[in-house]
């Protein structure tokens, strides 16, 4: 009974044993490695902040208007967006290094995985951002066209450009990671496809009013004609 | 120097002519009714005045569908009835012309200047092609500043009824007085007199693909000739009474084309305006007397309700352009409007906030710069409705003084002009003005 005991015990410091000789020193390298990759991500991270004041990027960007266009509230600097950039990137660098160095099956296939998908990730990224800017700049050009032109409810119209043209991005980025194609194809289908029938049951309903409108408006025209006699001066 | 491809035909009766001393150009598109009218003043013009040059008459068409060409080839000048002279003079060649390019009176302007300087003529005059006041006399008083007293530019001044020329009177006598200095009343005026020198110098340009093209070529030219010192003057020209353009007409369109070009030749001439002292009148020639105007009628009621409104869906917009300070006042201004205030006012300091604060949007944003100019629409409408009610018992000599009161207001805020411009976060520059106007802008909505 003691012999079946101590050799339990026995394996079982074996096995740690093991485990503590093959996977400490890689953990302790990894985590080596994870904190070198931390110090100098801090480092880049405050050098270029330093760089890019020093040369006055934002001071140029804001001139220039390019940093009107990205951020309206003026808050977003070029240089922190550029230094957090650069410090996440070391410190992602850093956690796939400390990875490599267990090279088990399962880290090489995650480290293979994810730089395969990078890439694609970043475009896809790209894709969205675009669009969110696209969405917002040409909403906020919607609306002003549709307050100038009096046109009913013109926050909601604005609202459904913004939506409909981030949702296209969100289909194109979709696409692109081929990540739930067809599920956001057929979205895409159906909310193109509703947009279209609404706007044709729309345009069958007033086109009755729109007209009785028309012939009122060519008869108040002769009556108002001092009225826009006014835009008509410059 | 960027030059045209003139029309054949252009280019067949320039090289058939060889040389004019005097060019009148008339832009049109669609203008038949009136067209005729202002052919014959200025034929009449040209041989009353100045009957010892070569003139020509040359139309430049936009593609009119209505016969305009026609009506100006078939104008009939009778001379010796219209002057009584005796004795015939030579009749001044006329030329009919379509212009290609950009669809607007800018582009029809440039043909013109391209054929005034082929033909070599000392003097050029621009006048609109819908005018019904126009006189043989505005060919002379156009002319004679450029042709015998050195001049280089004349500038219209006209009786106008206190609620036609908003646009000029609100936005673009003030602005460009309190820039460039030079009291000129009509700088949007439509009708000029140039030297062969100006027109030179408007062809050297390379932004005619730009706003110019359309309804911002009367304030560019204005504006250049100011800023560059050319000789600059204004003639008495008494009414000016015209057709309603054409009732489908953008206003929004209208007002991005000419405060546009005025922004942007803001930043063109920045190193002139940051100099700019107390402003002078510009000369005034012709002999000045009161004339009767046709009324301008205004729905003051709708203007307010559209101001309202967009208040609520422009705010965004607005903030992001404006100071936080103005947008305050704006904000003020717009709750008092909707609670129902009996009297709508937009104080003076407080629209000459807006106009300059929008120059600097324009200035830090060129990406968004259309968007910016039309939605400055709802808050010029709001404005012109201040004044019509304001201004609603006076008479024109009364309107003018209050016209001056806004003038002097620009000109006491170019201080704060020059700090915006140069700190184009607005965050900043509200919170370093909010001490002094914040109270005085938003209270006296």
């Amino acid at each position: 009974m003691l012999d079946i005991l101590s050799k339990v015990w026995q394996d079982a410091g074996d096995r740690l044993q093991y485990h503590v000789t093959t996977y400490l020193p890689s953990l302790l390298a990894a985590l080596t490695l994870i904190l070198s990759f931390y110090v100098a991500a801090v480092l880049a991270r405050w050098v270029l902040h330093k760089i890019f004041k020093g040369l006055t990027i934002d001071k140029f960007l804001r001139q220039s208007g390019v940093a009107y266009m990205i951020d309206r509230s003026g808050r977003l600097r070029a240089s922190r967006l550029v230094a957090e950039a650069a410090y996440w990137s070391l410190l992602l660098s850093g956690l796939l290094m400390g990875l490599s160095v267990f090279n088990t099956d399962l880290t090489t296939h995650m480290i293979e995985g994810f730089v395969f998908l990078l890439p694609k990730l970043i475009v896809a990224g790209l894709i969205v951002l675009a669009g969110a800017w696209l969405s917002q700049y040409l909403g906020r050009g919607f609306l002003v066209w549709a307050v100038n032109e009096d046109l009913p409810m013109p926050r909601r119209l604005a609202a459904v450009v913004r939506v409909l043209i981030m949702f296209v991005a969100i289909v194109v980025a979709a696409e692109h990671l081929q990540f739930a194609r067809n599920v956001f194809f057929a979205a895409f289908v159906i909310v193109v496809g509703g947009a279209v029938l609404t706007a044709a049951i729309a345009v069958a309903i007033a086109a009755g009013g729109g007209l009785r409108r028309m012939l009122d408006d060519r008869r108040l025209h002769s009556e108002e004609r001092g009225e826009r006699s006014l835009w008509s001066h410059l | 120097m960027p030059e045209i491809v003139l029309p054949d035909e252009a280019r067949r009766a320039t090289e058939f002519l060889n040389r004019a001393d005097i060019v009148i150009g008339i832009p049109s598109y669609n203008n038949a009714r009136t067209i005729g009218h202002v052919v014959r003043a200025a034929y009449a013009g040209l041989a009353k005045y100045f009957p010892q040059w070569n003139g020509i008459v040359i139309n430049s068409d936009g593609g009119s569908t209505d016969g305009t060409r026609d009506a100006v080839l078939s104008a009939r000048v009778e001379d010796s009835h219209l002057m009584l002279l005796t004795t015939p003079v030579v009749a001044a060649h006329r030329l009919s012309v379509p212009y290609h390019g950009i669809p607007g009176k800018g582009s029809a302007f440039r043909l013109i200047f391209q054929l005034a300087r082929n033909l070599g003529a000392k003097a050029c005059a621009v006048v609109d092609s819908d005018l019904r006041s126009i006189t043989p006399e505005w060919i002379d008083l156009l002319l004679r500043p450029v042709m015998f007293a050195g001049y280089d530019f004349v500038a219209p001044y006209y009786h106008r009824h206190k609620y036609d020329g908003t646009i000029t009177n609100s936005i673009v006598y003030p602005l460009t007085r309190a820039l460039y200095g030079l009291r000129v009343r009509q700088p949007i005026g439509g009708e000029f007199g140039m030297s062969a020198r100006l027109v030179e110098r408007y062809l050297q340009r390379e932004d005619w693909e730009t706003d110019v093209a359309r309804y911002g070529i009367d304030i560019w030219m204005t504006t250049i000739a100011i800023a560059e010192g050319f000789r600059v003057c204004q003639s008495f020209l008494g009414a000016k009474l015209h057709d309603a353009k054409d009732p489908g007409s953008d206003l929004s369109a209208m007002l991005q084309q000419v405060v546009g070009s005025v922004f942007l030749l803001m930043q063109e001439y920045e190193n002139v305006w940051e100099q700019t002292g107390a402003t002078a009148p510009a000369e005034l020639f012709g002999f000045r007397y009161d004339v009767g105007l046709d009324p301008v009628q205004v729905n003051v009621d709708r203007m307010i309700q559209t101001f309202v409104r967009s208040a609520g869906d422009l705010r965004e917009i607005w903030t992001a352009a404006m100071d936080p300070v103005t947008m305050s006042g704006v904000n003020e201004l717009a709750r008092q409007a909707e609670a129902g205030a009996r009297h709508f006012h937009m104080d003076d300091e407080l629209w000459a906030r807006i106009v300059l604060d929008f120059a600097c949007a324009y200035k830090r944003s060129p990406v968004s710069r259309g968007l910016i100019l039309k939605s400055l629409t709802a808050l010029y409408i709001a404005r012109v409705a201040s004044f019509v009610i304001e201004t609603e018992t006076m008479v024109a000599s009364e309107v003018e003084e209050r016209i001056e009161k806004l003038c002097m207001q620009f000109e006491e805020l170019r201080p704060y002009l020059r700090q915006r411009w140069n700190n184009p976060n607005p965050l900043q520059g509200g919170l370093e003005h909010a001490g002094h106007s914040e109270q005085s802008v938003a209270g006296r909505g």
